[in-house]
């Protein structure tokens, strides 16, 4: 059984399966309705499974990693690399390419006008284009990782979820048990423990980039390479969860001026900025 | 938020007798004392009309329960400036005079501090019920004596130690008493000004008269003036009262524009008998840093002046989801606040804290009259209350006495170059809370 499993059927109309795990340096909780215990805990084993796999698949400081495999030597010859991750990185490059470069997993590569790696299909290798770059994706993860999790629980047997992957990601399956949606509130950053924005989820996923809750600044901008002052937050809603973890973080990074050009390359996603006044009061400007 | 709203919160949780048992000299806020009261008017006289007399009757003309039936001050236009409010108020210009006045009920007292002990037992020898300014008095003996007085001829005592009475002093210090920030280890006091805390003299030979704050004859400048409002947070935080005290002053600015020979730079440091210090530092030429009053826990801290929450572990991990789950369980569909930007362990400096109220209004610390929303009011309507019932409120007298107590104690110990403690004739029984 997986180590944060907890089953309640306290509400006989609809058991509850929770899991909970710390991995991919987040805290991840899934809560699914509707399954018995043996399911839920099939189903815990097997999130827990795949996430941890995830975790060490993109972790690029895990040494044993394939990604780490690429970062130490991809400056230097054509690393070839599994489907899975081969998948992901053109994935990735797609982002890039449909985000203007305002979302990359290539890291050090301000001032690049061209892509920072080739991609050869013929052979799945990788090859860096330039000295010093690496790639991190860990931004990429989070969303990717969660898609797989919203898969599982849409492949099980569950009535409904609600996936909350470090608070910034999350996505449902369904709807609640009382209600046409999952709601889930962004907490106002400027009135701590007050409601920001709502989302209303059914069968979708919502992502938030902005400042750390210890108000650091941490998501780069690669063309630059400097880290992005911003202070309000973006919210993206749509099918996918990694899209939206791609969306928010891109248009957090993104000026104004070329956010919604950003938007129109991404169909059936919105997003909105989210401006917390220290004086009181919050402002939404819909981007898309 | 005011007293009364706070009282009401925790009444509709609960609370309202826990916060009552806790902080009893709230009682005068409660829907019982409130109607004990109603109908009443209250006769009151003010001896002192200068700024911070000015500061109370701005109070009082909001409240409809009280009737300033006479003023006082030897200083002619202080007394005019008052009367203007009250215009059918007797004036004096000798306070004993005024204390014959039977219609008077309670006094007032906002005078320079070496007035401060024998007005107040005067006016409590003639009966009435006292709200005198901060500090007790002057000297150490002389706040004893005030205190004997008092327990001699029981009656009504007020010392304008507001903080006991602001709301967000009352609801943080519950917290901490319930260890929402865990083992008390430190208490942090500062008051930074950059003026000269003088007022304007019209003439030369009324500088003293004017500017007594300043002149050692008449106050013991900083330690009395500011000091005392913040000696409190320790003993009302911990239940405990300084073992020793230690401290250091010195006059290093404003000496050299008039002849002020009261600190204008001052630190002093009060260990508790569980070892805990608290610092109090006043510093009257750099302003940077305002005024603080911080109560440092195991687990957080709590800033009064701001009224913030700050916690040294990290934000609870999944709480939206756990109550998400328990309306799932009852059956409910409400909102779970929980998404936001990345969860991460939060370093303690850069936590951003969590009020620890609503509607909270922070004061500067830079008005050396005195502030809107520091609890001046609340204390006001609560004496008010008091001088009806004739009931002396628990514990908030012997607060207000140790306040000054050790705020002069810190002061001879500046004076002295020595570690101090309390002598025992001074001790008088104090119930921690």
């Amino acid at each position: 059984m997986a180590a944060g499993f907890r089953y309640s059927d306290k509400n006989v109309l609809h058991p509850i399966s929770f899991v909970e795990l710390d991995a991919m340096h987040t805290h991840v909780e899934l809560l699914l309705t509707g399954l018995s215990r043996e399911q839920g805990e099939k189903f815990a084993q097997e999130a827990e499974r795949r996430i941890k796999d995830m975790e060490r698949r993109f972790n690029r400081y895990d040494m044993k990693s394939p990604l780490a495999v690429v970062n130490s030597r991809a400056a230097v010859e054509s690393v070839g690399v599994d489907d899975e991750l081969f998948m992901a990185l053109e994935l990735c490059e797609v982002f890039r390419v449909a985000t203007k470069g305002y979302f990359s997993v290539a890291t050090d590569t301000a001032g690049l006008e061209h892509t920072p790696y080739i991609l050869d299909g013929a052979t799945h290798g990788v090859k860096f284009l330039t000295d010093g770059v690496q790639l991190d994706m860990g931004g990429f993860a989070k969303g990717f990782a969660l898609d797989q999790v919203l898969k599982l629980s849409r492949e099980s047997e569950a009535a409904s979820a609600l996936l909350n992957f470090g608070n910034s990601s999350v996505a449902a399956v369904g709807h609640h048990p009382y209600g046409e949606w999952w709601a889930v509130g962004v907490e106002n950053t400027a009135q701590r423990g007050t409601l920001a924005y709502e989302a209303h989820l059914c069968d979708a996923a919502m992502s938030v980039s902005g400042r750390t809750p210890a108000g650091e600044y941490h998501i780069v901008d690669p063309h630059t390479g400097l880290k992005v002052a911003q202070d309000g937050m973006i919210v993206v809603e749509g099918r996918s969860a990694l899209v939206a973890e791609v969306l928010s973080t891109a248009l957090y990074a993104a000026p104004e001026s070329k956010r919604e050009s950003i938007m129109q390359q991404f169909e059936g996603y919105s997003a909105t900025e989210i401006i917390c006044h220290k004086a009181g009061g919050v402002e939404k400007r819909i981007i898309k | 938020m005011n007293r009364k709203e706070f009282l009401s919160d925790c009444g509709k949780m609960g609370m309202a007798g826990v916060a009552l048992s806790l902080f009893p000299w709230l009682e005068s806020c409660s829907e019982k004392a409130k109607q004990e009261v109603q109908g009443e008017k209250v006769q009151i006289g003010i001896i002192g009309t200068g700024s911070r007399g000015l500061f109370h009757i701005k109070h009082l003309v909001q409240m409809p329960n009280v009737e300033v039936v006479a003023l006082c001050d030897n200083y002619r236009p202080h007394l005019e400036d008052a009367a203007q409010y009250y215009p059918e108020a007797k004036l004096y210009d000798d306070y004993r005079r005024m204390l014959e006045n039977k219609d008077v009920k309670g006094v007032i007292i906002a005078t320079p501090l070496y007035l401060h002990a024998p007005m107040t037992i005067a006016a409590m020898e003639a009966g009435k019920a006292v709200f005198c300014e901060k500090s007790m008095a002057y000297t150490m003996d002389e706040a004893l004596e005030v205190y004997n007085c008092r327990k001699e001829l029981g009656g009504v005592l007020f010392i304008g130690q507001q903080r006991l009475f602001d709301p967000k002093y009352v609801k943080a210090m519950q917290m901490i008493h319930e260890g929402v920030i865990g083992e008390v280890v430190g208490v942090r006091n500062y008051w930074y000004r950059n003026n000269n805390w003088r007022r304007e003299v019209p003439s030369p030979e009324l500088e003293r008269h004017i500017n007594w704050r300043l002149y050692s004859e008449y106050s013991r400048g900083l330690m009395t003036e500011l000091a005392c409002h913040q000696l409190q947070n320790g003993s009302w935080a911990m239940g405990q009262l300084p073992k020793q005290v230690m401290g250091a002053g010195s006059l290093i600015h404003w000496d050299k524009e008039d002849e002020r020979d009261v600190y204008d730079n001052v630190c002093a440091i009060f260990t508790y008998p569980n070892g805990v210090n608290m610092t109090f530092e006043s510093i009257i030429s750099n302003k940077h840093f305002g005024m603080g009053e911080q109560i440092l826990g195991t687990k957080g801290t709590i800033d009064l002046v701001t009224a913030m929450h700050y916690t040294d572990e990290p934000a609870p991990k999944g709480s939206g989801m756990h109550q998400l789950i328990e309306q799932i369980e009852s059956g409910v569909m409400s909102n779970s606040v929980f998404a936001g930007t990345s969860w991460a362990a939060e370093s303690s400096a850069l936590a951003p804290g969590m009020p620890i109220m609503q509607n909270v209004k922070v004061v500067s610390g830079e008005s050396s009259v005195g502030a809107e929303a520091d609890g001046s009011k609340e204390l006001l309507e609560a004496f008010l209350h008091a001088v009806v019932t004739g009931k002396q409120p628990e514990k908030v007298l012997e607060e207000s006495y140790y306040a000054t107590q050790f705020a002069l104690l810190a002061d001879k110990a500046m004076h002295e170059n020595a570690i101090l403690t309390l002598d025992e004739k001074y001790k008088v029984p104090y119930t921690p809370f």
